[in-house]
């Protein structure tokens, strides 16, 4: 296994804060800067496609996918992950093959997914206080395993914004459109949803199954409201997911705040969002 | 492809609909349409509100599931891999932070947009821009465009994928008076230079009997067929709206004062 103490070090050289000294916390830091701007960039997409019960969708499923890592005794970490793709996928393709509205689509899964990671939950007590953990997230844990793993799925994510950003926009948009100009709409959207499905997943470790779609939302809205174009939205979702992240950990780390880091990352990126709504009243060019 | 023959043969079919039935909800909006589309011309489809016209065309694009066939021949290879689209309503999120400029780039350029808009494919977005007379609207974001702005940047789109076939769906609506001028005057000279075939869904009884070489006259059904002069008659109009339209004085523009120079509004041809 390649070793990340240099990464570590590096990180915490850069960030001269007294919470940074301590291995676990650099190790959070590092996973939540790759987690982040993973998060921030699929939810612009997210929010173009208004996808977000998709994403709740999938996180919900967590539940179940851990439930099943349970019964069959495989380790949640793998469980999880592909269960959240197999959801991810059955909905796409159920979206596909009938003419149902998505909204009821995802509700369906989204009840099925919940009301069996329950009924297993209710059947094992000493189960039911893990599910804290996924209720809440728990960075703080994140192992030099799973930063790896982070790595190659930053890799995908890298090599998958770079080819498919323009088109993603162009389906976005209007799939019709998309469509008759010869863009392969339902491959693409497969694609996104896969990825998608990886990302709100590890995200559930970072902040937990309530707050994973803020993750993906919350940036990419405020980066909505500083950007004046299509290209610079992608960079203001990452410089904010980015920032939120970094302050979000430290903030949640002094002994004034003793906060849950999940929760206090989101509240730094909804602090962007004001900034971000005050901005653009100032500006006064946005629509709506 | 200049003189589109309108006698049509086979082989100067671009599209052919056979026996095309889509039913949804148990309502038939589709009756076993047989139609053709000549290569090379401009076909307009008519017919009142509900007909199914914009139907028909996403049947044509594979977005409406159909009984029948569709034969689409509309290039040298027997093929129809270049389809450009102008629908008849652009819904999208208007707020979206999208520049014009992006709007054009997004559908051709390989580098992704968070690097910028390469030179090259900006010069070209510019230019077909510059051919709807729209370059002033580059760098604007599209929400914020009027509904005819809109419709001069998505066809400025279409005509960008350099289309075997252009399919527009209404395309003058919202579209001024001058506006509707040039759309139909550009279509008619690029038609002409680039030899695509023009299939449009048109309410403008005017527009098409000056414009179109051939029309389709739909209500469910094809209730005829034909170039303007043969298949605009009193009957078929009074067929198809259910009230007598009367024949619209191919002379007149609409506003009478321009005069129409595509080689289709030609009456010798048409007739
Ligand atoms: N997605 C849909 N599901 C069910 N019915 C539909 C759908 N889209 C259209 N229809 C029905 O099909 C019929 C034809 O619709 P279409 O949009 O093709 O009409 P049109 O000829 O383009 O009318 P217009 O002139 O108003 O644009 C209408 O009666 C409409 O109610
Ligand atoms: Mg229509």
């Amino acid at each position: 296994m390649p070793d990340l103490s240099p990464i570590y070090h590096i990180v915490a050289q850069l960030l001269p804060f007294e919470c940074l000294q301590a291995g676990f916390m650099q190790q959070a830091m590092v996973g939540l800067i790759l987690l982040a701007p993973m998060a921030a960039a699929m939810g612009v997409q997210v929010v173009n496609f208004r996808m977000s019960f998709f994403s709740d969708a999938i996180s919900h499923s967590a539940f179940a996918g851990v439930a099943l890592g349970l019964i069959f005794s495989i380790n949640p970490h793998w469980t999880m992950p592909v269960f959240g793709l197999l959801v991810g996928l059955g909905i796409m393709a159920v979206q596909h093959k009938t003419t149902l509205s998505s909204d009821t689509i995802i509700g369906v899964f989204f009840s099925a997914v919940i009301a069996f990671g329950l009924a297993v939950v209710s059947r094992d007590r000493s189960v039911a206080r893990d599910m804290q953990r996924f209720l809440y997230g728990d960075i703080l844990t994140i192992s030099n395993n799973d930063i790896i793993w982070l790595i190659a799925l930053f890799i995908a994510f890298m090599i998958f914004q770079a080819l498919s950003y323009n088109r993603l926009l162009y389906i976005g948009l209007n799939s019709t459109l998309a469509k008759a100009h010869s863009i392969r709409v339902a491959t693409y959207q497969y694609y996104f949803a896969g990825l998608l499905a990886l990302i709100v997943m590890f995200s559930v470790w970072a902040v937990g199954v309530l707050l994973v779609t803020a993750l993906l939302i919350v940036p990419a809205a405020a980066a909505r409201n500083f950007a004046r174009s299509a290209g610079s939205m992608f960079w203001w979702s990452l410089i904010i997911s980015i920032t939120s992240a970094i302050a979000g950990l430290i903030i949640s780390a002094q002994d004034w705040a003793t906060t849950a880091t999940g929760a206090t990352i989101i509240l730094v990126a909804c602090f962007w969002f004001i900034i971000s709504v005050i901005a653009s009243f100032i500006r006064r060019d946005s629509i709506r | 492809m200049n003189k589109p023959d309108l006698m049509q043969k086979s082989a100067d079919t671009a599209v052919s609909f056979e026996k095309v039935t889509v039913e949804r909800g148990g309502i038939l909006i589709l009756d076993s349409v047989s139609a053709i589309v000549p290569i090379g011309g401009c076909t307009a489809i008519i017919g009142p509100n509900g007909a199914g016209k914009t139907t028909m065309l996403l049947t044509l694009l594979g977005e409406v599931p159909y009984k029948g066939f569709i034969h689409a021949t509309c290039n040298i290879n027997g093929g129809c891999s270049k389809i450009g689209y102008v629908p008849q309503r652009f819904a999208f999120d208007r707020g979206i932070p999208v520049t014009v400029a992006e709007f054009l780039a997004m559908g051709i350029q390989k580098r992704p947009l968070w690097f910028g808009i390469s030179n090259k494919i900006k010069k070209r977005s510019l230019e077909y821009l510059a051919s709807v007379k729209s370059e002033h609207l580059a760098e604007r974001k599209i929400g914020a465009l009027s509904g005819g702005e809109m419709q001069r940047v998505l066809l400025a789109l279409a005509l960008q994928q350099e289309p075997d076939l252009l399919v527009l769906d209404e395309p003058a609506s919202g579209v001024d008076f001058q506006g509707e001028y040039i759309f139909c005057e550009l279509l008619d000279g690029l038609r002409r230079e680039k030899g695509f075939t023009q299939l449009m869904v048109s309410h403008d009884l005017a527009t098409v009997t000056h414009h179109a070489t051939h029309v389709i006259c739909l209500n469910h059904k094809v209730a005829a067929q034909g170039p303007p002069r043969q298949a605009l008659t009193n009957e078929t109009l009074t067929a198809i709206f259910g009230m007598h339209m009367g024949m619209v004085d191919s002379r007149s523009m609409p506003g009478g004062s321009a005069t129409c120079s595509g080689p289709c509004c030609n009456k010798d041809q048409n007739a």
